[in-house]
């Protein structure tokens, strides 16, 4: 290559930076964009469908924010952590966006508090990683679901003291840091009351074949079955479980269900008996999920499930939080956001400061058999509901 | 294995070939919505590039080029994270994973010819994810590694430029991308490309010549590690985060879809085609939830109806529109050969 050619490249390039690259910069307006991030495309463009609805819920409440038109954009998460950052990079730089909620995945959400922590910014989320709200929390970031310690305590204890007699358990888990949560979490719960865990069957993140576990834990005759990988390994594991005949010998117990869509997909016949841990079930008697209900039926002509009604409360909470902060400022939000008490889909429910953990409940859920259900939906029984959380000098979050 | 390359680069074009990335690299941020996005371009571009060398020059199809991707993000993070290395520092020891680790993978695998081969690379993309799935204290398994730093360009502690702004990281990594693809074009244009296209071209023949298939096949699969490891460490510090799905076998389908959209054989090529999927994915995924099955249906499209990819689509078009030019120049040799 010729000198000259390399020199002549080296001046383009040096003037890229003093390009307006900047051009697309939309012009602030009067109008407060609220931002949505959802997996509209991609492995859990199901998810990202109603939890947009939900976000679109609560926006239509408020048609003006402190005077601002408020108006609602989605971006797509497209189930890719990569893509969701880069996305969230570009809203924040561009249109000086300020306020998200959303994210399917735990590696997005995670990824994305820490851009948004950094332009100063508010994000709810309720996705799983119980890192969200523990060593990787920050003062931008608030999380609305049950983390893994929560969803272990509200199903494993009431199912021991409902079924004293049954005290030998057996674990199938995802090995990855998830399952292993809730494992951990269960281990300590089998310890305190003095039940037996007979075995457990690690299986890998692609798994979707588990005959081979389920005739291991029918070889160890225990008397639960536990279940705590999620999602359509969930579904698959309790399918086979099903067809293996194991309702008929042992209780089975699915710690993280994604709630009402998971259990149309599996059907009645599939739920009968078994025992279903839940973030959020429609059933539940409160004054505001008895106003979600309406507002889905009336808008969408549906019941409310697990995504729908967590970004419906969570964009909610966002824009009450800052009518109550009177301020677009991130900062201000946030300070708002913190300790704060609302009604919510389980009742009331508040913000701990320490580590932006929503304290609300968590269900145990039991399969109706076909002739009781009263409507399609119906398809399970709340069993028993309750908080239970980690103490915070226990979370690892340093807010405090 | 590949399809023979439809456009060898001619001898002489490399500077018109060098002003047309430099106009792209120019326009690309103009035309685009953000600076962010031009850049993520860039550095799909440079693990094309990198995976047209092994395709396009060489005639191996890897599918284990996310496992260098992979492998550079997660070394220059950990180098940057844990001991502090700089930005240049960083992007050296990424090249240096990329370069060792192709150099393991490729001892192996290369002992293998055609689809042998390719299921080696692809087993070895496999081992290498569920390696990093499991190895979850260094690379945050299934939650990815986060707080990846973007360091400055600094002098004796002195910044120079800002990288955090990131029309600034844009220029960085445009003026990389040119020294790489000139680097590249150097590399195939001299007699180490040409006997990988003789490689290419008749892996037997060249061996009857005398040439060591296997020492000059590990050498480009080593170049090619480095160069995708480098754009690893460069998505990484766009990201300021190193996601599992870095190393996972779907990585290494989208560079390599992105160098057969492109032009297998054309370096420049690389650019189409990362800037294709990358656009494509944005608004396909608007459209559309189940974009991937239309980025299927384009990408069918392009291996049946423009072999040559992109570039060679475009130099086809070029041909048609310029009639005139080319018959003025196939009658003109005419009368040379006749005189």
């Amino acid at each position: 290559m010729q000198r000259r050619t390399l020199l002549k490249a080296g001046l383009a390039l040096g003037a890229l930076g003093s390009l307006p690259l900047g051009a697309h910069r939309a012009f602030a307006d009067e109008s407060l964009t609220f931002y949505g991030l959802k997996s509209m495309s991609g492995a859990f463009a199901s998810y990202g469908k109603y939890a947009d609805m939900g976000s679109r819920l609560a926006i239509a409440e408020y048609p003006q924010l402190l005077g601002h038109p408020l108006t609602y954009k989605v971006i797509d998460t497209e189930g890719n952590a990569g893509k969701a950052v880069r996305k969230v990079q570009e809203a924040i730089g561009q249109d000086g966006a300020r306020f998200f909620q959303g994210c399917t995945l735990s590696s997005s959400a995670l990824a994305v508090s820490k851009e948004i922590h950094k332009a100063g910014g508010v994000f709810m989320t309720p996705v799983g990683a119980d890192e969200i709200t523990g060593k990787d929390c920050n003062s931008s970031t608030f999380r609305w679901s049950v983390p893994t310690y929560g969803a272990i305590r509200e199903t494993l204890i009431p199912m021991i003291r409902q079924l004293p007699q049954a005290k030998r358990w057996y674990t199938i888990t995802p090995q990855y840091v998830f399952g292993d949560a809730l494992l951990d979490n269960a281990r300590k719960v089998f310890a305190e009351f003095g039940v037996e865990h007979i075995g457990n069957s690690y299986h890998s993140l692609q798994e979707q074949e588990f005959s081979g576990y389920l005739t291991n834990a029918i070889a160890a005759k225990p008397d639960v079955l536990v279940l705590l990988n999620f999602g359509s390994q969930a579904s698959n594991a309790l399918r086979q479980a099903v067809n293996f005949g194991i309702k008929d010998r042992m209780h089975v117990l699915m710690v993280w269900s994604a709630g009402l869509d998971q259990f149309q997909e599996l059907g009645s016949d599939m739920l009968e008996g078994a025992y279903l841990g839940a973030q959020y079930w429609h059933q539940v008697d409160t004054p505001l999920n008895q106003q979600l209900v309406a507002a889905t039926q009336k808008a969408y002509g549906i019941n409310p499930n697990y995504p729908l009604a967590a970004d419906y409360i969570g964009t909610k909470v966002m824009l009450e939080a800052i009518v109550k902060a009177g301020s677009l400022d991130g900062a201000a939000v946030s300070a708002a956001l913190q300790g704060m008490r609302f009604q919510g889909p389980t009742g009331e429910e508040l913000i701990r400061p320490g580590d932006h953990q929503v304290l609300k409940d968590y269900y145990l859920l039991r399969g109706k058999a076909q002739g009781q259900m009263r409507d399609e939906d119906d398809l399970a029984e709340v069993i028993s509901s309750g908080r239970s959380f980690v103490e915070l000098d226990h979370t690892g979050c340093t807010l405090a | 294995m590949s399809e023979k390359n439809p456009l060898p680069v001619a001898k002489g074009r490399a500077p018109a070939l060098l002003l047309l990335v430099l106009v792209s690299l120019v326009a690309l941020p103009l035309v685009l919505p953000s600076a962010t996005l031009a850049t993520e371009i860039l550095i799909f571009a440079l693990a094309a590039l990198a995976c047209n060398l092994l395709l396009g020059y060489t005639g191996l199809l890897s599918f284990g080029q996310g496992i260098f991707f992979g492998v550079g993000a997660y070394g220059a993070a950990l180098l940057m994270i844990h001991l502090h290395w700089g930005l240049f520092a960083a992007l050296l020891g990424a090249a240096l994973f990329g370069a060792v680790l192709a150099l393991l993978v490729g001892a192996l695998a290369i002992r293998r010819k055609g689809i042998y081969f390719v299921m080696l690379t692809l087993a070895f993309s496999q081992m290498a994810y569920f390696l990093a799935y499991t190895l979850s204290g260094w690379t945050g398994g299934d939650n990815g590694l986060l707080d990846v730093p973007r360091p400055n360009i600094e002098i004796a502690g002195h910044v120079l430029v800002d990288l955090s702004d990131p029309r600034h990281f844009y220029a960085f990594v445009a003026v990389l991308f040119v020294l790489i693809f000139a680097g590249a074009l150097r590399v195939i244009r001299s007699p180490f490309g040409s006997t990988l296209l003789a490689i290419r071209e008749n892996e037997t023949r060249a061996a009857a010549i005398g040439y060591d298939v296997r020492h000059f096949k590990i050498l480009v699969f080593m170049l090619s590690g480095a160069i995708t490891g480098i754009a690893g460490a460069l998505y990484a510090m766009l990201l300021h985060f190193a996601p599992l799905s870095n190393i996972d076998l779907m990585m290494s389908e989208n560079i390599l879809i992105m160098t057969i959209v492109g032009g297998t054989g054309s370096l420049f090529g690389s650019l189409l085609g990362a800037g294709a999927i990358v656009v494509l994915g944005d608004v396909l995924s608007e459209l559309w939830p189940r974009w991937l099955m239309l980025l299927g249906a384009i990408l069918i499209l392009v291996v049946v109806f423009m072999r040559g990819g992109l570039w060679g689509g475009l130099a086809d078009l070029s041909k048609r529109l310029l009639p005139s030019r080319s018959a003025e120049a196939k009658a003109a040799a005419k009368t040379k050969e006749t005189l």
